[in-house]
């Protein structure tokens, strides 16, 4: 498998570590542990394991060390589109990176 | 001045020739790393760096060395460069600066905008030059060498068999690279070149 890193261009698996869902939202600080301990466990435990599309997050630690966000077909391995994780969270805060 | 905590080479090899190509220690004077702040910091970088070296900072991989030639920037990520000095810079009065004059220049003109850290213990600089540099380096190098996707002044970050590098082309003629390595890694990678060296057959 290779990815095609928005900074570096075409590389190969060896220069990337995978690290995880990109989907998953850590609960607002003032979320309680008491009263509403399933969204922490959601956070913490529980993922999907879709047979299909998956949006994930890469580091690029061999090259130019970006966090990346990759949407990739689980069944095939083909990669949809990989982007900047700074830019995807911009773009999810409506603010300029 | 602090001691310097080496006294030693990072390697002990002499420069080797094999097969037309040459692999030497690269001079390294200073090298020092800029992350540009959040924020403005980005644009101030560029702004300072532009007014005291006279050169745009890169916004892909690529190398840019100021006119004088005595300083190198290269990008090694998004709002992060490498400086380079390759000879080590005299005071106004002719006398050694120590290896302190890059830092000295980066603190002064742009201290303010980004995180400085000096580097120089930290990378090594092989060159690898000659004709068939690209076949050779390609033995190492998963990324595309090829003349019409790394011409001089690129750069990449990647790996040269499990260690990794920063490879920049130099020059076309005669055909040269300097790989610059974590200082530990030096005396591995210099093996593995001369390995890579001795195979090829042009």
């Amino acid at each position: 498998m290779r990815l095609t890193c928005p900074f570096c261009g075409s590389r190969g698996l060896e220069e990337f570590t995978y690290r995880g869902d990109a989907l998953v939202r850590r609960p607002a600080a003032d979320t309680s542990l008491q009263t509403d301990a399933q969204a922490w466990t959601d956070y913490v435990y529980l993922r999907d394991n879709p047979a299909g599309l998956h949006s994930e997050l890469w580091y690029h630690g061999v090259g130019c060390r970006s966090w990346l966000v990759v949407t990739r077909d689980t069944r095939t391995h083909r990669v949809d589109d990989v982007r900047a994780a700074s830019a995807v969270a911009a773009e999810r805060s409506g603010g300029a990176a | 001045m602090a001691d310097k905590l080496h006294a030693t080479a990072p390697i002990g090899a002499e420069a080797i020739s094999a097969n037309g190509l040459r692999l030497a220690l690269a001079p390294l004077a200073e090298a020092a790393s800029l992350g540009a702040f959040a924020g403005s910091g980005r644009a101030e970088l560029l702004a300072c760096v532009r007014a005291e070296f006279g050169v745009d900072l890169p916004q892909t991989p690529k190398a840019v060395t100021t006119a004088d030639g005595l300083v190198t920037f290269l990008w090694c990520g998004p709002s992060q460069w490498l400086a380079l000095a390759p000879a080590e810079a005299s005071g106004p009065s002719g006398a050694s600066s120590g290896g302190q004059g890059l830092m000295a220049r980066l603190r002064a003109s742009c201290g303010a905008v980004c995180a400085l850290s000096a580097q120089g213990d930290s990378r090594t600089a092989l060159r690898l030059s000659g004709p068939g540099t690209r076949a050779v380096l390609s033995r190492l190098v998963p990324v595309d060498l090829h003349p019409r996707a790394f011409r001089a002044g690129d750069v990449a970050l990647t790996l040269a068999g499990h260690i990794p590098v920063i490879v920049r082309h130099l020059d076309d003629q005669p055909e040269a690279c300097e790989l610059l390595v974590f200082r530990s890694f030096a005396a591995s990678l210099f093996h593995d070149l001369h390995v890579a060296m001795t195979g090829h057959t042009s």
